[in-house]
Order: C-alpha cells, then structure tokens, then sequence
C-alpha cells in the first residue's frame, strides 16, 4: 500500500525537534521561523498534531519544566521519528530536484540558480 | 505574553471541550502555550483561536484515547480487536460456505427427501440465500475499511451490517443459529473497539503472523462445533441419526480451540487482547455448553428474555465496559521534583 505524503505542518514540526527537545510554543515560533513566517501554527493545531505523532511513536516526551507556574512540557523525535522525517525530506529533495531540472530545460528563467 | 485572569477564563472555558483524558494531560501545557502567544493587554480569546481549539476539541473527541493514555496495552489491544475481528467475521463466513458439512449418503431417512439438492449444512447453497450473501458482502466491506484504517467508515458500515443481520438473519433456516451468534458477539465488542480505541490504523502495526495463526486456529474451531448445534437442532437432528459423528466434530473443535489458547499463551499475546475474545465467544460458547450437557436446544430457537440476558449481558457489559475506558479520566502524570 503507498505511503501518504507527510503534512506540511507535521514536516515542520518533525524539522523543529530535530535538532533538540522543544516545548509547544518553542515549536510554534520555531515553525514560523523555519517556513519565513508562511505557516503560523496555533494551539489546538499543534497539540492535536502532537497528539497524533506520539500515538505514531514518532516523537516523544523528553522532559517538564515548571515557568513562571506554567507547565512546559518538552518533546523530541524518536529514532522511528527521525527515520521517518529524513525519508520524507529525501522524498521531497527528489520530487524538488526533478522538478528543477525540468524547468531548467524548458523555463531557464524560473529554474533560479539550480544547473 | 500576558497574565490577564479574563483570558485565562476564557482559554480554561475553550479547553472545557477536550476529552477530560486530555485536559488532565494536557489541559495545562495547552493553556500556557495559549497565554504565551496572545498579544499584551488581550482580554479575550480571538475569534480564530476559539475556533482552532474547538476544531481541535471535536477530532480529539472523534480520535478516541489517545497516546497519553497511562493503560497503552488496553489502547493497543482494543485496536488490534478493532482490526482483527471485522476478518475474523469474514473468515468464518468463508469457511461455511467452503467447507460445508455433508450428511452420510445412504442413510435412510424421509426428511433427507425435502432437502432435495441440499443434503448438507452450509456450502454454496448458503450463498443463494439473499440475506447470507448480502450479509457476507457489507462484512467484506467491513473488512477492507477496517484495513485501510477508516475507522469511522468500519464503524457505520459495521453497524449497518448488523442491524441488516439482526432484523433479517432470523427467518433464515439455513443459516447456522452458531453462526449467528457469534456474528452478533462481534458485532457488540467489535462496534465498542472501534469507538473507543485509537483505531484500526494503530491495530495494522500490531498485527503479526503468530495471532493471524491463532485466528485461524479459532476461526475453525468455532466453525466446526457449529455443526454440534445444528446436528442437535431442528431441520439437522432430522437428517443425522449419527451420534458419533457430532461427537467426532466436537473433539475436533475443542482439540482447535485448545490449540488456538495454548499459542496464545505460548506466544504471550496480550491478555487484554485475549479478555476482548472471550467476550466475542461467550454467546457462543453459552450456547454450546448448554447443548453439549444435554439442556435445552432453546436458547436461541426460542429465547426468552432471560436467555437473551444470559447470551448477550456480559457482552453488552463488557462493550460497555471498553466505552467507558474511552471517557474515564486518566492519571495526572506527576511532575519530576
């Protein structure tokens, strides 16, 4: 059975805890840094997003802080989490590069820099 | 970021919509995450914002129990439930339809005459029956929404199928009365998994080949002993004057359904997944207790309202029993000191 592609929102969230465990609104501002301010999750997205990838064993709970009496509960990727962000991101890298080079030959003009 | 309480308020007041599972989670984190991002001096939820946590709140209730569940082997079990007993259905379906069971050729009998073509129980004959046929077809489709991981789908097309079975199934004489049971068995704990565990979807990455080989074993099990009913129940105690034979069928089907048990505990499958069977075979087993001890072959022919309750309440209860799991509040993890 084909795989679905990934969501955008849920590529972006992946990318934002591949680096490091993240808490919820880390994850937010570090999605709308990461898409140039074009995606700006909000709360009942993100957590029902959330929600979905630790059910999928995808990401899980690294640690909780309390600050300024506000629970903050931080996330991380699991290795299955991190394998499956780089099959996406190589998926798009292939489906990006033929594309590029598609245009390259019929629109130079829109191709950019790609050669 | 703002401390207002009129926002708080009106945050909590938003956060009342989640499952309360959820809230006791996460009620909190959800809560600072929605003061940290509101603008200084905001003294009510934006319009947008209200409208992302309902949305949020409507799919986390249609969802089910979620990851953050403290009892995962129940979650996980009721999902594999909700995958596995959809084509357990099927199986056994296919099962009496291919393997029917021939009376003995020559056995002289008058009543053997009015069965004509049909000397036998289940086989292809079953398929000529409308109600089987188009029973076994919504099963099927059943089955393939289960495996796609459509849970909600499953469960409409799961309920359409029984109420079709239960309203029609009855007037069909040639349909096994064990059949019968065991379909409205599942039916009841199959239609509750599917409510209220994370879904078929999470069930396809649980499934392996050891409980496919214990299905099996059971779906043959429960099979072969419905020939015991139907030899000791009207139109088959017409046709069969051999004792031994349904003597033969029953050894049978216990040497398989002890087998199917002996896997099971071997293999160490999940006992709640194992609980969640046996609920699914009571009525069945009921039923063939009762006619293995020599009681009365009523208690489906003609049932009264007590033996419906001693057929049907401990799987209602239990059905019941796994919804409830779906709304009882979870622990609150404790906070590391």
């Amino acid at each position: 059975m084909a795989q679905r592609a990934m969501q955008e929102a849920t590529f972006l969230i992946l990318t934002a805890l591949a680096t490091t465990s993240q808490h919820g609104y880390g994850i937010i501002t570090d999605v709308t840094q990461i898409s140039g301010g074009r995606v700006r999750l909000r709360a009942g997205t993100l957590y029902t997003a959330l929600d979905r990838l630790r059910s999928d064993e995808l990401i899980a709970v690294d640690r909780e802080e309390i600050v300024d009496n506000r629970l903050r509960r931080y996330y991380r990727l699991t290795p299955k989490g991190s394998e499956t962000l780089a099959d996406e991101a190589a998926r798009l890298q292939a489906n990006a590069a033929v594309a590029l080079k598609r245009l390259n030959v019929s629109r130079p003009d829109l191709a950019g820099g790609a050669a | 970021m703002t401390d207002s309480p009129d926002l708080e308020r009106g945050y909590r007041r938003l956060l009342a919509c989640y499952p309360r599972a959820f809230r006791r989670e996460h009620g909190e984190e959800v809560l600072a995450v929605l003061m940290a991002s509101a603008a200084p001096g905001r003294k009510r939820p934006r319009l947008a914002e209200s409208a992302d946590v309902l949305w949020s709140a409507l799919k986390m209730r249609l969802r089910g129990p979620g990851p953050a569940s403290e009892n995962r082997p129940w979650a996980d079990a009721l999902a594999l439930f909700s995958l596995v007993a959809p084509l357990f259905l099927l199986l056994v379906d296919i099962l009496n339809v291919a393997l029917p069971y021939r009376f003995r050729p020559g056995a002289r009998n008058p009543f053997a005459r009015d069965f004509g073509i049909h000397p036998q129980i289940g086989g292809f004959p079953l398929l000529s029956v409308h109600i089987f046929t188009i029973t076994v077809a919504a099963e099927a489709v059943v089955a393939v929404l289960v495996l796609l991981g459509l849970r909600w789908a499953a469960l409409a097309a799961l309920a359409a199928t029984a109420g079709y079975w239960v309203a029609a199934g009855r007037s069909i004489p040639w349909i096994p009365y064990p059949l019968q049971l065991i379909t409205t068995g599942v039916f009841i704990v199959a239609a509750a998994a599917l409510v209220a565990s994370p879904g078929p979807r999470r069930g396809r990455q649980l499934v392996n080949w050891r409980l496919g080989v214990v299905l099996v074993l059971a779906a043959a099990a429960a099979y072969v002993s419905t020939f015991r009913y139907d030899t000791m129940t009207f139109p088959g105690r017409l046709l069969v004057r051999q004792p031994p034979t349904t003597t033969v069928y029953l050894a049978g089907s216990v040497v398989l359904a002890v087998a199917a048990v002996v896997l099971a505990v071997v293999w160490k499958l999940s006992p709640y997944f194992l609980l969640l069977l046996a609920a699914m075979f009571w009525p069945y087993a009921i039923q063939l207790a009762f006619v293995s001890t020599g009681g009365s072959t009523d208690l489906l022919g003609n049932p009264t309202p007590l033996h419906l309750v001693a057929l049907y309440l401990p799987p209602v209860l239990f059905a019941f029993g796994v919804l409830l799991t779906a709304v009882a509040p979870r622990r609150a993890r404790l906070l590391p000191s």
